[in-house]
């Protein structure tokens, strides 16, 4: 009568006409006893005493997911209630401990948006695996009759492949009534090829109802002699960068601009504590909008077709202007930044927004680094590299707590942090500032020792003024 | 650790002038904002919107108007161009979207409209939120599904051109123009008059007037109102012409499947209303119309009780525990009597709302 997982064991039990519990099978008759009922009383559980009520009410079968407390834990449960002359025969299934936390249960809306954020186009099945809903655009633009896919077995679309433990990611999700990603597909007959990822639609007697999945499109293998393979062993792909970057970009600034909004406390008055708690949202979103950044630059110096545009720059004007920028961040510090004065030049080889990027983050990380009422100069000098080539070069240095010798490697490493526990900042940083500057023929270097404060060296190769 | 969240800001703009200017006006800005403060609080619960369906509401309205507007608006570019009007066409391409003088004059308030989108949008949360329902058989297709393996060509056609037509409002893009409006005939027709006067000139002279009206009429022959999701949905519920037995099954099955649209279309045929009439009264919190139709279609205590539960269990406004509690009146209606009562439903719309229109309740 059922098609409940058959992994997840199923407790009856009776409920008669009065509401009392007439008998149940272990499971279900051991969690009504710690929530201190007894057969013969009415059902102490009282997410499940209330479906049973009201299929009797009803009196049709009623299928539900709920929580029950369990003493201390909570059990994810699926609970049917059926009415007959008697009372209501209840089947218990399920009885999934919750984790600690998590969040509410997801909801096909929200799972819709996750996907949409992350695929070229979507897709729909049901149970029976035939499709149910299909980009109609997706069809024109790749090649493919989305209106005669429709009502389809979905492997008429797609021609699945096996993955490396040669298995079909879709079809061992299928079931297992579970996600799946990376099931990569031809879409039959056009020689395209996609990945696939999707979310079970699971109903409330935990069957499962379909599949609500996504597809992104694939580029075409390169072929083995064009040595234009995949950028890094990260995994960490270019592709990925953009698709974090769009999906978390515009959620995040919508959230900071709200969050102001809030503290600013534009539409009125509030509770002090709450224009704080918003403020603290604000700052949070920042932060997570800078390690977008990072991430974003992340997968762009990490591609190996990476360059950087060789302008004329005139290192003291970068310095001078990354200084500005900074200027009222380091005096929200109490710290003073000493910068190059106007009538300084050193001309250099470099990308002007690269540079300043650079710029901006060896000096908010002096200015975050240095106690009220310090001060960080920022300095220009002339040398030459090894090879005897002219070099410009712009020293950032803080009378912060310094960084000790072992640790100055692993600042410059990708999340390389020395203090994990310190508020701020991804790690990527110095990581990417380091990889942007070799790009363009420079390199930064830092000398510093405990209680010293710390002085980061940017190199790039001079410009001869003609 | 890098952190470029700096202040750019450009500070201060503005003259000495403006601060005494903008002073007098904010007087006026801060009784306006206070007046529409009272009214917010004031307004029946009943009718208002949560925030979920305004924000939807508010991107579907922005997006219809766009789609019109970049028909009409491309249309009218190319056709000053071809007629050597360069100024003309450059100028129409520039002018500022169409829709904040639309919601400034107002006709963005008509009720024909508003009906619906709000009826679109509800409908569109609402299959959004209703629970999957497996069948038994984990081998069985979706009902539309099985239609479209159906022998009857008539049936099969029209169940895949209702999947066709859901699938293409269903990939909705999360803003910007859609491939078309979907809007009943009228509402588009009005739509386009609407968006075309809102990119006019007045001191532009007859030229640009004339391109936008031939733009506007192509628009408006080009649209065959048949290829809305409504429309299709309907020829399926006529080519089904379920009886009474199927009926409450297909009912059942297509709130299973979160198809609305073919609830309210099978609704719709089996009471011999339109679709919208159907569509209304499955989205109405209360329900009390749609008990009253089913029980029309004498369906039996179970088949209202599992429609009911599905509504419930989709829509917060509802509540499952009322519901129960009314399920003895709901069954103790009379078929007869219930027929009676829905007979007005299946007078002209336009009928209805004059009657209305005359009594005062328009």
């Amino acid at each position: 009568m059922n098609a409940v997982d058959p992994h997840l064991p199923i407790a009856i039990g009776r409920i008669g006409r009065d509401g009392r519990l007439i008998d149940a099978e272990a499971r279900l008759a051991d969690l009504n006893t710690r929530a201190g009922g007894k057969r013969g009383e009415p059902l102490a559980v009282p997410p499940i005493a209330s479906i049973a009520r009201l299929a009797q009410r009803l009196g049709i079968a009623i299928s539900r997911g709920v929580v029950a407390a369990d003493g201390e834990d909570d059990l994810d449960l699926w609970v049917r209630a059926e009415p007959d002359d008697d009372g209501v025969r209840i089947e218990v299934s399920g009885w999934r401990p919750r984790t600690a936390w998590r969040a509410t249960a997801p909801d096909a809306l929200r799972e819709a948006d996750f996907l949409r954020a992350e695929a070229d186009w979507l897709w729909e099945t049901d149970a029976a695996m035939r499709i149910t809903h299909l980009s109609i655009e997706a069809g024109v633009r790749h090649g493919f009759d989305a209106g005669a896919m429709l009502g389809q077995p979905v492997t008429l679309l797609f021609a699945l492949e096996a993955d490396d433990q040669g298995a079909l990611p879709m079809l061992s999700a299928a079931a297992g009534q579970s996600r799946f990603d990376g099931q990569v597909a031809e879409l039959r007959g056009t020689g395209t090829r996609v990945r696939l990822s999707a979310s079970p639609r699971i109903d409330a007697q935990g069957r499962f109802a379909g599949f609500t999945g996504a597809a992104t499109m694939l580029e075409p293998e390169p072929e083995a002699t064009s040595g234009g393979a995949p950028s890094s062993d990260t995994g960490f792909t270019a592709e990925f960068g953009q698709r974090l970057d769009r999906a978390l970009r515009s959620p995040l600034s919508r959230i900071i601009a709200n969050a102001d909004s809030i503290s600013a406390q534009v539409d009125g008055p509030l509770r002090d504590d709450y224009a704080e708690y918003a403020s603290d949202i604000a700052s949070a979103g920042r932060h997570l909008l800078s390690l977008v950044d990072d991430l974003a630059d992340l997968s762009a110096v990490e591609r190996e077709d990476f360059v950087t545009e060789a302008e004329p720059i005139d290192l003291a004007d970068l310095a001078r202007r990354a200084a500005g920028l900074l200027a009222v961040r380091a005096s929200e510090a109490q710290v003073t930044i000493d910068k190059p004065s106007a009538d300084e030049a050193l001309p250099v080889t470099g990308e002007f927004r690269r540079v300043l990027q650079i710029l901006v983050n060896l000096i908010g990380n002096a200015v975050r680094y240095s106690p009220p009422g310090g001060m960080v100069w920022v300095r220009l000098e002339r040398g030459h590299d090894a090879a005897g080539a002219a070099l410009g070069i712009v020293i950032v240095a803080d009378q912060g707590k310094g960084i000790a010798a072992e640790d100055q490697v692993k600042i410059f490493e990708k999340f390389g942090r020395v203090d994990p526990t310190e508020p701020g900042g991804s790690g990527l940083g110095l990581y990417i500032a380091r990889r942007l500057a070799r790009a363009m023929g420079g390199d930064i270097t830092v000398d510093s020792a405990p209680g010293a404060g710390a002085r980061f060296v940017l190199t790039l190769p001079a410009r001869t003024e003609r | 650790m890098s952190d470029r969240t700096v202040d750019i800001s450009e500070g201060v703009r503005g003259d000495a002038g403006t601060p005494i200017a903008h002073a007098a006006a904010a007087d006026g800005a801060s009784r306006r904002a206070l007046a529409a403060s009272i009214d917010d609080f004031f307004l029946d619960d009943a009718g208002r919107l949560d925030e979920q369906t305004r924000a939807a509401l508010d991107r579907l309205l922005r997006a219809l108007v766009e789609t019109v507007e970049a028909a009409v608006r491309g249309h009218a570019v190319r056709l000053l161009r071809v007629q050597g009007e360069a100024a003309l066409a450059q100028a129409l391409a520039a002018t500022p979207p169409p829709l904040g003088r639309l919601l400034q004059a107002g006709l963005l308030r008509d009720a024909a409209l508003m009906a619906e989108l709000i009826g679109r949008v509800r409908q569109e949360l609402l299959a959004a939120q209703m629970p999957a329902q497996a069948s038994d058989d984990p081998d069985r297709p979706s009902l539309l599904n099985r239609f479209v393996q159906h022998p009857d060509r008539l049936l099969a056609q029209g169940a895949m051109a209702v999947l066709v037509a859901e699938s293409r409002r269903h990939g909705t893009p999360s803003a910007g123009p859609l491939s078309r409006t979907d809007l009943p005939a009228e509402l588009h027709h009005r739509l386009v008059w609407w968006v075309a006067a809102a990119l006019r000139d007045p001191s532009a002279g007859t030229a640009l007037d004339r391109a936008l009206a031939d733009s506007a009429q192509r628009s408006l022959a080009a649209y065959d109102e048949g290829d809305r999701l409504e429309a299709a949905v309907m020829r399926l519920a006529v080519a089904i012409d379920a009886s009474q037995d199927e009926l409450a099954e297909h009912l059942g099955e297509a709130l299973g499947d979160r198809r609305v649209t073919l609830f309210a279309g099978l609704l719709a045929h089996a009471l011999g209303v339109g679709y919208a009439a159907a569509r209304d009264i499955t989205l109405e919190p209360d329900g009390a119309r749609l008990w009253t139709a089913l029980r029309a279609l004498e369906f039996d205590r179970p088949a209202i009780a599992r429609i009911g539960v599905a509504l419930c269990e989709a829509d917060p406004r509802r509540d499952v525990e009322r519901f129960a509690d009314e399920l003895d009146t709901i069954m103790a209606l009379d078929p007869a009597q219930a027929r009676e009562a829905i007979g007005p439903l299946r007078l002209p719309a336009d009928f209805r709302d004059a009657i209305a229109a005359l009594e005062g309740r328009a």
